[in-house]
Formats: structure tokens, sequence, C-alpha cells
């Protein structure tokens, strides 16, 4: 019975990417079947959180290789759920899109690897086989971002790929580190680096060890995540991919890195308490913010600016997650939150590069008067940022405050409440700056591809949705996985 | 073989890979860059064989010469092609001159003493007593990686923190489990084929491969 | 034998074999360079020359050019009192151990730039300035590695350490000595002035080191400088010999054993002069400024024997 769902999930997007690799780009059946397979792997995600929800935790594999439970099964429905995205809006040949068929077979095989391997990561039991997925992530991604040769994507595709590896070096550095304290106690064996293991013996791991080991750890996957000092990669890689990449990179990359410093998490304060991982995720998260907000004042492209904000909304959750079992709560709902506004909003930045053909802020005006479907999903996208209501995101940043204040932690809201005002004020002012205005003359007016704004608006609807009433499933999945996340 | 041997052969073998590792900050040009990380690899897997044949596990000689295939064969081939394309661009004086360098990296050598305090005392092993060098290692490929101005120096840099982190493991747990270790191998190769594929895109790019040029994209 | 002429015996032995090394040394490069060059005694020849001849002094120098060739030949024969050349224990191991002979060692550097300086002459002015930079980069060096080597045997005294080696033998080849002697190898290169540091054969004044400081220096004056150079290098090399290898060094001074300790010492030097006459055949002389370069890899690799030789306590 197991096995079905897994391999659902996890064939689909190699099949997808194997077809995009016999077929001919032009056919219109290959786009189909790309689209339909993205569609598989996301309706086998979803049958996983209903068997979560139902009390189930499916596993696969002889030692115990991949394992489902409420924290794996909410990041696979994300990874899915965008990748699907990706799948249907990604670059193909239409009328308004300008690459080659052998770009839109690079993109389509690599993109589907790519989401192949996020979703092996939040599914594996194994933690040295959720490192190996995630150093792939790299690999993957990285052979994507310069699509187009440019000295600037050249330039941000080699930053990314170094930095990201150095990074996820340091991350194996830290989970050898793990090993050797749990082998140095038990001795070795097969399954020593499964999850459920490593966490039944938590207690007994030597404390300075695993202090160690988490400082690499966080460093490592943090610079994946996107946290300051490691994120100089981050603002370059997501502006100069495309659109469709970015969405993915900024959605879900940024969630997976994350998934893995919550679990890393889980351990750690098993097994030296809460203190000492606290302290390290609140440092990096109040950085990152910081030097999120303050860069946000002086960006000048659109696609730079949506991921400087990915960089502060990845403060954010680390942040949560130091906060208590409140803050984890809030922390989650802002990870899906996320997700949903910022892959629509790389999606809609995409359009409007098409359409303007330059990624300046200041030379694309008029946006409501030129494109109104795509002008007003990027406003409804930037307001959600921004966290204003009727959006999820205003819920989710409310419930990491007041966490934040019942954790006693008055004096960091504050400064995080400051720093948001920051931002706050630079988005909107850069956005209406794109959404007003004479429109460049010239330039054709009126939604091209048509069809292609349905599943935006299918996104701000859910933001709606999220931002009114959180649905129960999601509060009870959150809820199985703030159990998980430790205190 | 007494555990005191291991114990000496672990600190020598660790000893050579660090030597390897500080004569990349020593020496400049491409080829002497090649030369040390081929050392190092063999000197890695000598390591590995040695602490093979000690614990009598077979996975580990597999690992060994898998070591040498890939990383002290293979990849130093792939790296010599990269050579004669651009090694005539010899590294020019980087961010810290070698002096400094050298100084810096003997410090980052104690500092990994200290780290390591801890994973030396916990341990039972006679083969701890090389897990500070590898430590040492992992400090100064990061400071490689930060200081050097070519990209081909920056990827060797890279592999280098590869090797520690791999030393680490061999001397620390005497291997890790062996999906784990096949699947950071081919982690390793694929990112090293898509650095070199970079590497030779900077090259037609921006006609050097300077890293000092990659700076368009600022704030 | 009583214990107390060991002292004057090992001296007067060292002042015989010193020029002898030399000559042995120059020899070796020559055949190694495809030539037939001097008889290894041709320096013995030097000196008896340089001693007959008269002894030209500038009117600028003051005493200390006088004095210096004494105090450095007297330091550098007092450094062989001290070494262990034949015998462990020695009989001045109380007056000193291996920290006094490197600093004997330093007192005649610091003499001989000082002499150099004196009479005012631009060369000796410039080879005594590179002296000091290359001897203050390797003194911490030596220091280092003797650190290594005393942190093993529990004690800086040369007897102790000799015999610490001598009692077990495994301890030679343990990565902390290894390290030890290939860093004293490099400070042996750099203060003897060898290649790849100086060139004791060049005759451009522009690239010497030690040759510059010694440039106004004739007679019995120059015989003597020379004659501590030549037993500077013998200290050295016995220092790498028996202190790494010391198996023929006598433990009793019965005569046996004495003679034993002789054979082996001259083949330890002839092998160490061997090995430094390759590496002079085959590398280039450094420019001046890498030679910093150099003397901070050594001063690593010394680091490194003290943190090994710390490890595996």
């Amino acid at each position: 019975m197991t096995a079905a769902p897994f391999l659902a999930l996890l064939l689909s997007p190699i099949l997808a990417a194997a077809g995009a690799l016999v077929l001919p780009p032009r056919w219109r059946t290959a786009s189909v079947l790309h689209a339909g397979l993205g569609l598989i792997s996301l309706l086998a995600a979803l049958r996983f959180v209903a068997l979560v929800l139902d009390g189930w935790t499916p596993t696969w594999g002889a030692t115990v290789l991949f394992r489902v439970d409420a924290l794996s099964a909410l990041l696979a429905a994300c990874v899915a759920f965008v990748a699907a995205l990706a799948a249907l809006l990604g670059p193909c040949l239409g009328p308004d899109d300008h690459y080659t068929p052998a770009q839109v077979r690079r993109f389509r095989v690599f993109s589907s690897l790519f989401a192949f391997t996020m979703l092996v990561a939040v599914t594996a039991n194994n933690v040295g086989v959720m490192w190996i997925a995630i150093e792939a992530t790299t690999i993957a991604s990285a052979v994507i971002v310069p699509l187009t040769v440019t000295k600037a994507s050249v330039e941000a595709s080699w930053k990314y790929i170094l930095i990201g590896s150095v990074g996820i070096a340091l991350a194996f550095v830290g989970t050898v580190l793990g090993y050797f304290d749990f082998v140095t106690l038990v001795g070795q064996r097969e399954y020593a680096l499964n999850w459920t293991v490593l966490l039944a013996n938590a207690p007994v791991l030597h404390p300075p060890v695993i202090q160690l080991a988490f400082v690499f750890l966080l460093i490592g996957y943090g610079t994946k995540a996107g946290l300051a000092p490691m994120h100089t990669w981050l603002p370059d890689a997501h502006s100069e991919a495309p659109s469709a990449l970015s969405a993915m990179m900024s959605g879900v990359l940024l969630a997976v890195a994350l998934y893995a410093i919550v679990r890393w998490k889980a351990v750690v304060t098993a097994a030296v308490g809460h203190q000492f991982p606290n302290r390290l995720l609140i440092g990096l998260g109040l950085l990152s913010l910081a030097i999120a907000a303050l860069s946000l004042v002086i960006q000048r492209q659109y696609k730079r600016l949506l991921a400087y904000s990915s960089i502060e909304h990845t403060g954010l959750m680390c942040l949560g997650l130091a906060l208590g079992p409140l803050g984890v709560f809030a922390s989650m709902l802002h990870l899906v939150n996320h997700t949903l506004a910022k892959s629509m909003m790389f999606f809609v930045s995409g359009r409007i590069l098409d359409r303007y053909g330059s990624p300046e802020i200041g030379r694309v005006s008029g946006l409501l008067r030129v494109m109104p479907w795509t002008g007003g999903l990027f406003a409804a996208g930037m307001i959600a940022l921004l966290g204003l209501p009727p959006f999820g995101m205003f819920l989710s940043k409310f419930a990491l405050v007041r966490a934040g204040f019942a954790d006693g932690k008055g004096w960091l809201m504050a400064a995080v409440l400051a720093l948001l005002a920051v931002a706050f004020v630079s988005l909107l002012a850069h956005l209406n700056r794109m959404l007003y205005g004479p429109a460049p003359a010239g330039i054709r007016r009126g939604e091209s591809g048509g069809w292609a704004v349905v599943p935006l608006v299918a996104c701000a609807t859910m933001l709606v949705g999220l931002g009114i009433a959180v649905p129960a499933p999601i509060t009870e999945l959150l809820g199985r996985i703030v159990e998980i996340a430790g205190r | 073989m007494s555990p005191e041997l291991v114990s000496q052969l672990s600190v020598g073998g660790s000893t050579l890979v660090l030597l390897a590792g500080l004569a990349m900050l020593w020496r400049r040009g491409v080829r002497a860059h090649i030369g040390a990380f081929t050392a190092q690899s063999v000197a890695l897997a000598a390591t590995t064989a040695m602490v093979g044949w000690f614990t009598g596990d077979w996975q580990l000689w597999a690992v060994a010469a898998l070591l040498l295939l890939i990383k002290g064969v293979g990849i130093p081939i792939l790296l010599e092609r990269m050579a004669r394309r651009f090694g005539t661009e010899r590294e020019l004086e980087p961010y810290v001159n070698t002096a400094t360098s050298l100084l810096v990296g003997g410090l980052l050598v104690l500092l990994a003493y200290l780290v390591t305090a801890p994973l030396v005392s916990v341990s039972q092993l006679p083969t701890r007593t090389g897990m500070p060098l590898a430590m040492g290692l992992v400090f100064v490929s990061l400071f490689v990686i930060i200081s050097r101005k070519k990209a081909l120096t920056q990827v060797l840099g890279f592999l280098m923190l590869e090797n520690a982190v791999a030393l680490l493991a061999v001397l620390g747990t005497h291997g890790i489990p062996i999906i784990v270790e096949i699947g950071v191998f081919l982690d390793v190769a694929l990112g090293f084929i898509v650095m070199q594929v970079f590497v030779y895109q900077i090259h037609e790019t921006f006609e050097s491969i300077d890293v000092e040029q990659l700076n368009r994209l600022r704030e | 034998m009583s214990p107390w002429l060991l002292g004057p015996v090992q001296a007067a032995l060292a002042l015989l074999l010193a020029p002898g090394l030399v000559g042995a040394i120059r020899w070796m490069k020559a055949r190694l360079q495809n030539r037939s060059g001097a008889p290894p005694w041709q320096p013995y020849l030097e000196l008896r020359k340089l001693f007959a001849k008269e002894v030209v002094v500038s009117n600028n120098a003051s005493w200390l050019f006088r004095a210096a060739p004494f105090i450095v030949f007297g330091s550098t024969v007092a450094v062989t009192l001290l070494v262990p050349l034949l015998a462990v224990p020695l009989p001045f191991d109380g007056a000193g151990d291996l920290l006094v002979v490197v600093y004997l060692l330093l007192l005649g550097t610091f003499f001989l730039a000082l002499a150099g300086l004196d009479p005012g002459s631009p060369f000796g002015g410039m080879g005594a300035s590179r002296e000091m930079t290359v001897a203050a980069l390797a003194e911490p060096t030596m220091a280092l590695a003797i650190f290594a080597l005393a942190w093993s045997a529990g004690s800086t005294n040369l007897g102790h350490i000799a015999a610490r080696v001598l009692a077990t033998p495994t301890e030679a080849l343990a990565p902390g000595h290894v390290l030890a002697f290939a860093a004293i190898f490099v400070v042996t290169l750099a203060e003897t002035g060898r290649l790849p540091v100086d060139n004791p054969a060049t005759h451009l004044e522009l690239t010497m080191i030690h040759e510059a400081m010694v440039l106004e220096y004739s007679g019995r004056y120059l015989a003597l400088i020379e004659w501590a150079a030549a037993l500077k290098l013998l200290v050295f090399f016995t220092l790498l010999g028996n202190l790494f290898a010391p198996w023929g060094i006598a433990a009793a001074l019965t005569p046996g054993a004495l003679l034993w300790a002789v054979l082996t010492l001259v083949l330890k030097l002839l092998a160490l002069g061997g090995v430094v006459a390759l590496v002079e055949t085959h590398i280039a002389k450094l420019r001046l400024f890498r030679v910093p370069e150099l003397l901070s890899a050594s001063f690593i690799l010394a680091l490194l024997a003290v943190t090994a030789s710390f490890l595996l306590r």
C-alpha cells in the first residue's frame, strides 16, 4: 500500500526529466506530458498529507530509507505545488517567450531533476541521504541559472555554486560530527544516520560535540537557506535565473534548507536543551532580517527586491523557530504563506520582464494600465509580502510577534517590528513606482497568454483564504509539526 | 597492528594531507596546485586503506580505491586539461600575500586544535589523534577559497574541503555507511563537472578566469 | 678516558673535520655538475694560505672589526663543546642545552653583521641587513622545532633528547620528529648560507648575503671567519644527524665505542652533505623577497611538529 504514493511522488519528476530529454520540445504533447507529470507528483504529495492527517506515518525502504511525517508531508506538498506551477508556467515556446528549443529542453530536464532532489530531501529518513539530495539541488539548479548566458548570469551562477557547495560541505562536517557522536556511544550502525534513531538517542549524546555539530550545520544549511552572513549568493542567483527557476528556488529551496535546520534543531534540543540552538537561531535570524530590510531600500531591480524579501522572510522564519511552540507554529505557517506568495510573485515578475524587457524598477511604470491582471496580482503579492490583511502573511507575522512576547523577548520583537517597518516602507515605495505612472511608449498592452494568469489568481485566492481563516487540516498538520520540532 | 602504531600513522597521514593543503597557500601556479591536490588525494586514500586494514572493513578498501580513482586520477586529468587552457595565467598576487597566508594557515590549525578538543577527549578510537589536523584542513581550505583570485584555485579549494571532510569521517568514525559514501562521491564528481563547465563559461564570457572581474552584481 | 677530556677532543675533532666537510660538499656539487672540481681537501690549503697572508684593515674600521673574527670563532668552538658529536652524556651538559647552542650561534651571526657594517662599505651593510632578515625569520622556527623535540624528550638538554631517541627507536619516525627535521633542515640551509637562500660560490656582490658581510676581511681574520662558517655547518649537520638518528653515539667512553662514533659521524656528515649538494644543484636561488615565504613555510612545519608531538603525548 505504502509504496505507491512514494513511487508516484518521486518517479514522476524522473519520468518528466527523461521525457523532456527525449521528446522534441516543440511538440505540444511534450508540454502536456511535462505538466501532467507535475500534477501527478502534486496529487501524490496531497495523498501523503491525507495519510498523515489520518494518523499514518508512511515509510519505505529496507533500512527505513524514506519516512513521511507531518513536517515531510507539508514540505512535500509545497515543493510539488511549486514544481507543478513551474512545469505549467515555465519557459515554453509561446509567442511572448524568447527561449530557444534547446534552452526549453535544458530547463525542463534540470528543473524536473531539481524537483526530484528536493522531494527526496524532505522525505528521506537518513540524514546522509538528505545531505546528498540537498547538495544535488545545488548542482541541478546551478546548471539552469545561466539559461541565457550573460556576464551577469555567469557571475551569479558561479557565486551560487561555489558558496552553495562550500556551505553544504560545512553541513556535511556537521553531519559527520553528529554521526561521530552517535558512533562513540553505540558503535557503527547502518541505521545510525536515521532521524528516528538520532532523536531517540539524543539525550545521551555528548553536549560539546553536538553543539559543535550544530554550529557547522547551521552555517552550512543556513547558507542554502539564505541566512546572513552567508547570503551573498542569493540576490544574484535569484535575480539572474529564469523566473520559473527563481520561483522554485525562492519559494521552496529555502524552505527545504530550513527543513533540514528544523530536523537537526529537534535532535540538538533533545540533547542539550533549547537555550543553545535558540540563541544561535535568533542571532542569525535577526542579522538576516536587518541586512535584508536595510538592503531593500536601495534596490533598483524588482527581481533583486524579491530576492532580498526572501532573505527577510527566511530570517523571520528562523527567528520564529527559536520562540517556543507558538513560534514554531507561526514559523511553519509563515513558510506555507511565503511559498505561495513568493512563487506567485516571481512568476508575475517573469511576465513583467517579458513585456517590459528590463529588470529595472525605474523602467517599469504604469503596470496597472499595461497589464491589468498581472499588475493586480503583483500588487496583491506585494501587499501579501508586506504582511497586510487580508492575506495570510498577516496572520503568521502576528502569530510570530505574539509568540515572541509570550516567550519574554519583548526587546527582540521591538527590533523585529522596527525592521519590518523599514521593509514595509521601501517595498511600498517601489510598488507605487511600478504600478502607477505613465506607461513607456510603444509597449504592447493587454495580457498575453491569458490562461497563464489563472493558476496565479488561484495562488492569490489561496493566500486570501489562509488570511481569513487557516483551514483545519493545516492547523492540525502544523500542530503535529510543533511536536516534532521540539520546544 | 597495534593501536599506537595506528595512532602514529593516522597523525602521519593527516599531516601529509594538511601539508598538501598548506602547499596551496605557498606555491603559486596552477600546476603546483594540481600537484598538491593529487598528492593530498593519494595520501587520503593511503590513510583510508590503513584504517581499513586496521579495522578489517572491506568497505574502507573500496572507498580508498574510489578515492584514488576519482580524486587521485580522474579529477586531476580533467584539471590538467583545464590548466592547459588557462594555466598560462599565473595566480596573481592573492588578496593576502604568501607569508601572511602561511602564518594565518598556522593559526587556523591551532584554532582547529581548540575546536576539536572535545571530540578527541570523547572518542576512544586510536585514529582520533589525526582529527584536529583534518579540521585544520577544513579551515585552511575555506581560507584558500576566500583569499584566492582565480576561479580554478577556488575549485581546488572546494575539492580540498571535501577531502578534509572525508578524512574527518575516516578518522572519527572509521567511515560512514556505504550508501552515503557513494552518494557523496557522486555529488562531488558531479559538482566538480558542473564547476568545470562554469569555469569554461567564465573564460568565454570574461576572457579570463580572474574572479575580481565578477563584480557587476553589487549591493 | 676521563669525561672532562671529551670536550676538548670533540672540539679538536670538529675543527679538523669542518673544512673537509665544506670541501666534500663542493666536490660532490662539482661531480654532479659534470666538472672534476677541486679536491676535497682544498679548504685546508686555503686556510693555510690565508693564515700566511697579510691583513689589510680599512681606516674606518674600529676595534669591533678586529675583535669580531675571534668572537665568532670562539662562540662556534664553544658550541662544539655542547653538541653531542661523539658521546652522550656530555661533561658540559650542566652548562648549556639546546637553547644555549642556538643563541651562541646567533651571537656569532650578530657580531658578524656588526662587523659587516663597521668599515662603512655599502656591500657590507647590505649583506648585514639581509643576514639579519634571514636570521630573524629563522630563529622562531628553530626555537619551535627545538620545543617540539624537547616536548617529546621532556628536556631541552641535548644529551637527553638523543638518549630518548636511542631508547625508543620508533620515536625517530614519529610525525613530530620528521616535521621538526624538515624544519631544521630548511633553517640549516638559511643559517649556513646555502642555496636556495644564499649562494656560497657566487662572486656577484648583489646576490651575496654571507659573503658580502666578510668582503672587507683578509688574511688570518678571513681564515678564522671561514673556519667558523665551516664549523657552523658541521654543528648544524651534527644536530640534524645525532638528534634525529643518534645510532652510533658512544654511551661509554671506551676507545672502541669512540672510534665507532667517529666513523658514524663522518658517514652522517657525508650523507647530509650529499643531500645538500643535490639540493643545491637542483634548486635555483630564491629572490630575496621570496625567502620569507620559504621561512614561513618552515615555521609552519615547526608549528605542526609541536602540535603533532603534543597530540601523541
